[in-house]
């Protein structure tokens, strides 16, 4: 680099002192890849031995070319060279690297951290109270640069407290041991030359020899910043789905190998009585809570909007049920669903019983078994499910309402129109691309439904009394990790996605232009 | 409108109306206040119920009627021995809170002359033998005069039995008799605060809280670094097939995470971090939504704040980091919000990939389910659990309110 700097840079001959080395490891990168390739072709009896298999030597095949193409750029000194050179290097750096520390279970050191973060827990608070402290020193009318100082030393202290009594300098030792006892040197070498290569193409130095152009390093920038996003995508969300579009087209226990089997799982889906039972399932529980969890919210959104008092109160306790987890709520509810001594057959009771003495009547008040009736457990669940979103889509709604232009109400007030009016007639028509969103949005959770009757009937199945219960997520769950007919449940998996895209589609197509998805 | 001829009529009718307007808007107030209050008295209860049995005992939560708050039955000390305190009726002055001073006194079980059902139990010692009998459904009973209180009654008794003597703690003289196994016990409000202490004791439950803090921590930070330089770049760096790219990844917010299980979990397998914290964290911190969200926000930043860095000499790294960042905080929040959410209350996939009977590896929706699962746990450490597990987002929610409504009203409308 500092070569490259020092030389006159008109001289095209004047070459630094890293291009040599540059050339020799262009050269073996590209023959590790074509070794790679061959171990590959020769090898069987890889994971899964079809779909990966075959991605793999394609993605070889396309390295080892790109690797013989980028030995001869870089003796042109073309662009295309630092471009195809810098590509490999990176992908090898966090190729290896990641082989290597996976090797040395470093990912899964995050459990150790676990177990030593339990006693240190206290600094993170002291850590967090410093960046508060700081933030609000800095926001004031005067800002206090004094406590600022303090406030932001704490902070440090507190971290490396922190750091150092969660094991920091044990942890780093134990890495120096892994890196030797776990034979990955030699990987963790080649990563660290990748990674330094990749460096040195990336310096402005590499940029001058290689006759780089503006828009050509910007191009290098934009994959560089995307890549940590893009490599994470590739590998825990695309790669993933295509697998699972494959093993849906499988007979496959997760041990022995997978034998393909064509579309035979989803002609299957349509004679599965289990299959059509949740679907039917499903179909009930929307028709019943959809309605039940979006109008109540949009006239409950309307009385919030108006200027009384008191509303953002009323707004953060609406919004409370969906910031509790799931499961916590589940099991609150699950005590008040207690046949016995639960408070909503005590609540049905009282009101029983009020009514029969206002009115003189004999009715005997109803005390279901909200959880273990076969008619009954799939209502429990619809009533959970509409206490947790109503206050989601209220606020929603909310947000929506107030996105609508204030002097349609002024105009509306002029002519003299009732509340009742100015909700019909322009909140209501205003709101659609709202509306369409929260029923899309109701509708999609709705369809996936499974931790609600999974909690609620546990340690039961969660299929409920006589599959009562049983959604598709919940056949697909248990297909999958207690049946394990893998393929199957992936058929499942897909045939469900298939039906909320299908949905969601006619939702926005009904919501007309102003859907989501126009960025 | 119709009345310029008769102007006081027009004047009466106005006030008439404005008179009835303001009572319509009482009446319409009102009704608003009530449905709201409706609601949140909905929305609220199962909390309220979540806490109060969160510091019962265990019998009390299976009390029949429920009582919301948290009871025990009473003690007390008199002459520096615990006693039972119980809700007694004393003959004159009704139900009142006296303690057992003595059990097992012999007594009668005596029934009115002309009424069976109505019986007493009342000591032996406090009743004469009159020599009478009387006959009543086909028995013949000896009839006692007995002394209930101030006044003696003639009564037949049907059967021996013991009773317990009650006395109020601050009147010796004031005392009663009933039967102890059917008395009622006085109860007073009485919090079991140790509850919390015994479920963080219980199988590693403060191990969960922990494990979960530590995995929030590290999907939040490792989604922020991730959407904001994945956003920049989709925003502010020209390069080949970028919007292709955005396009493609806006798409695959739409993609249910219930397609991506099985995959993914055979992904963790063969990686092998199937039930580590590992398996909750690497897979979450590349997420579409948070590109998405970072990488609309940096665009309504206005182009000549950079240009003057670029300028200067600025490379992209330290103007992202120095400019755009700071400038973003409200994304950032929010989206740190709806990751911390997310992170937090995430159940099935915590439930597929830490499938191990090894509770160290738990988060705390795990650790619920189990505890949940369970009978062997009194609903009301399990209900404390609960309290734990949804305290540290409450707070969160109160100190960032704004930016968890925000999340919401951008999550799809703009």
């Amino acid at each position: 680099m500092t070569t490259a700097t020092a030389a006159p840079p008109s001289a095209s001959t004047d070459q630094p002192g890293w291009f040599v080395p540059l050339l020799l490891w262009r050269g073996l990168t590209a023959f590790l890849l074509v070794v790679a390739l061959i171990g590959v072709l020769v090898r069987r009896g890889i994971v899964l031995d079809g779909p990966i298999r075959w991605t793999l030597i394609a993605a070889l095949v396309a390295a080892v070319a790109g690797g013989g193409l980028a030995v001869r750029w870089t003796m042109q000194r073309v662009h295309s060279g630092r471009l195809a050179g810098f590509t490999i290097d990176f992908l090898l750096a966090v190729v290896f690297g990641f082989v290597a520390l996976n090797r040395m279970d470093m990912f899964n050191g995050l459990d150790a951290v676990g177990e030593a973060f339990n006693g240190s827990v206290a600094w993170l608070g002291i850590v967090v109270l410093g960046w508060l402290v700081s933030g609000f020193a800095d926001r004031g009318e005067q800002a206090n640069a004094n406590l600022k100082q303090v406030a932001r030393w704490t902070m440090i202290g507190g971290l490396a407290v922190l750091t150092l009594s969660m094991g920091l300098l044990p942890g780093l030792l134990e890495f120096a041991s892994r890196l030797v006892a776990t034979n990955v040197l030699p990987l963790a070498i080649l990563a660290i030359a990748a990674g330094a290569f990749a460096r040195i193409l990336w310096s402005d130095g590499a940029a001058k020899l290689f006759g780089t152009t503006q828009s050509q390093g910007e191009t290098m920038d934009g994959m560089l910043f995307v890549a940590p996003n893009m490599l994470g995508f590739l590998a825990f969300f695309a790669g993933p789905l295509l697998v699972s579009l494959f093993i849906s087209f499988t007979e496959w226990d997760g041990l022995t190998d997978a034998t393909f089997v064509g579309f035979q799982h989803y002609i299957d889906l349509f004679s599965d009585d289990l299959f059509l039972r949740s679907l039917r399932n499903i179909v009930v529980f929307g028709a019943v809570a959809i309605p039940l969890a979006v109008i109540p919210a949009l006239l409950l959104a309307a009385l919030l909007n108006s200027k009384l008092p008191g509303m953002k109160f009323f707004r953060a306790v609406y919004f409370l049920p969906s910031i509790a987890g799931v499961v916590g709520v589940t099991l609150i509810w699950k005590q008040l669903f207690n046949s016995t001594v639960g408070y909503l057959n005590f609540i049905v009771l009282k009101l029983t019983e009020w009514f029969n003495s206002i009115f003189g009547s004999g009715i005997e008040a109803p005390q279901p078994q909200w959880i273990s009736d076969d008619s009954i457990a799939l209502i429990s669940v619809i009533i959970l499910f509409i206490w947790q979103q109503i206050g989601f889509n209220t606020v929603l709604f909310l947000a929506g309402m107030q996105g609508i232009d204030g002097t349609l109400y002024e105009a509306a007030d002029i002519d003299g129109a009732n509340p009742w009016h100015k909700f019909r007639n322009i909140t209501v028509p205003m709101l659609r691309p709202t509306t369409v969103f929260v029923v899309a949005t109701t509708t999609i959770l709705a369809l996936q439904l499974f931790n609600e009757p999974f909690i609620l009937q546990s340690p039961s199945p969660p299929s409920g009394p006589g599959n009562s219960t049983l959604t598709p997520v919940v056949y697909l769950y248990q297909n999958a990790f207690q049946e394990f007919q893998i393929g199957y449940a992936s058929a499942v998996a897909w045939a469900l996605f298939i039906l909320i895209f299908g949905v969601t589609l006619l939702y926005f197509r009904r919501g007309g232009d102003e859907g989501v998805l126009s960025t | 409108m119709t009345a310029t001829s008769t102007p006081p009529n027009v004047e009466e009718q106005a006030r008439r109306a404005h008179r009835a307007k303001i009572i319509r808007n009482i009446i319409g107030r009102g009704g608003a206040y009530a449905v709201l209050i409706g609601f949140a008295t909905a929305m609220l209860f199962p909390f309220l119920f979540m806490v109060a049995s969160a510091l019962k005992t265990p019998e009390d939560t299976f009390r029949y009627p429920p009582k919301i708050f948290p009871r025990t039955p009473a003690t007390a000390q008199v002459d520096g021995a615990d006693v039972e305190l119980y809700s007694v009726e004393v003959p004159g002055e009704g139900l009142t809170t006296l303690y057992l001073a003595e059990q097992g006194v012999q007594a009668g079980l005596f029934a009115q002359l002309d009424d069976v059902e109505t019986t007493v139990a009342w000591p032996l010692q406090l009743a004469s033998d009159t020599g009478q009998t009387t006959t009543l459904e086909g028995e013949t009973l000896p009839v006692y005069s007995v002394q209930l209180g101030t006044e003696t009654v003639d009564l037949a008794l049907v059967r021996n039995t013991a009773v317990g003597r009650f006395v109020a703690q601050d009147d010796p003289s004031v005392e009663t008799f009933a039967v102890v196994r059917t008395a009622e016990r006085a109860e007073s409000i009485d919090p079991q605060w140790q509850n919390f202490n015994e479920i963080i004791e219980l199988r590693d439950f403060d191990r969960s809280l922990t494990n979960t803090i530590l995995v929030t921590i590290l999907v939040v930070g490792g989604t922020l670094f991730t959407s904001i330089t994945g956003g920049y770049a989709f925003s502010r760096v020209r390069f080949a097939g970028r919007d292709k790219i955005f396009v493609a990844y806006i798409g695959s917010i739409m993609i249910p995470f219930v397609v991506l299980i099985i995959p993914l979990f055979r992904l963790m397998v063969s990686l092998g971090w199937v039930n580590t914290l590992g398996s909750l964290v690497w897979p979450f911190v590349f997420n579409a939504y948070g590109t998405f969200l970072m990488r609309q926000f940096f665009v309504s930043i206005p182009k000549d704040l950079e240009e003057a860095a670029f300028i200067d000499g600025a490379k992209r790294w330290k103007i992202l980091w120095t400019i755009f960042v700071p400038l973003s905080w409200p994304a950032i929040a929010t989206l740190a919000t709806f990751m911390f959410l997310y992170a937090w209350n995430s159940f099935i996939w915590p439930l597929v990939s830490i499938n191990g009977a090894n509770s160290e590896d738990f988060v705390l929706t795990i650790a619920l389910q189990t505890l949940g699962g369970q009978a062997g746990e009194g609903p009301n450490l399990i209900f404390a659990a609960i309290v734990l597990s949804v305290i540290i987002p409450f707070t969160v929610f109160v100190l960032a309110q704004r930016y968890f409504v925000e999340n919401v009203a951008t999550s799809g409308i703009k």
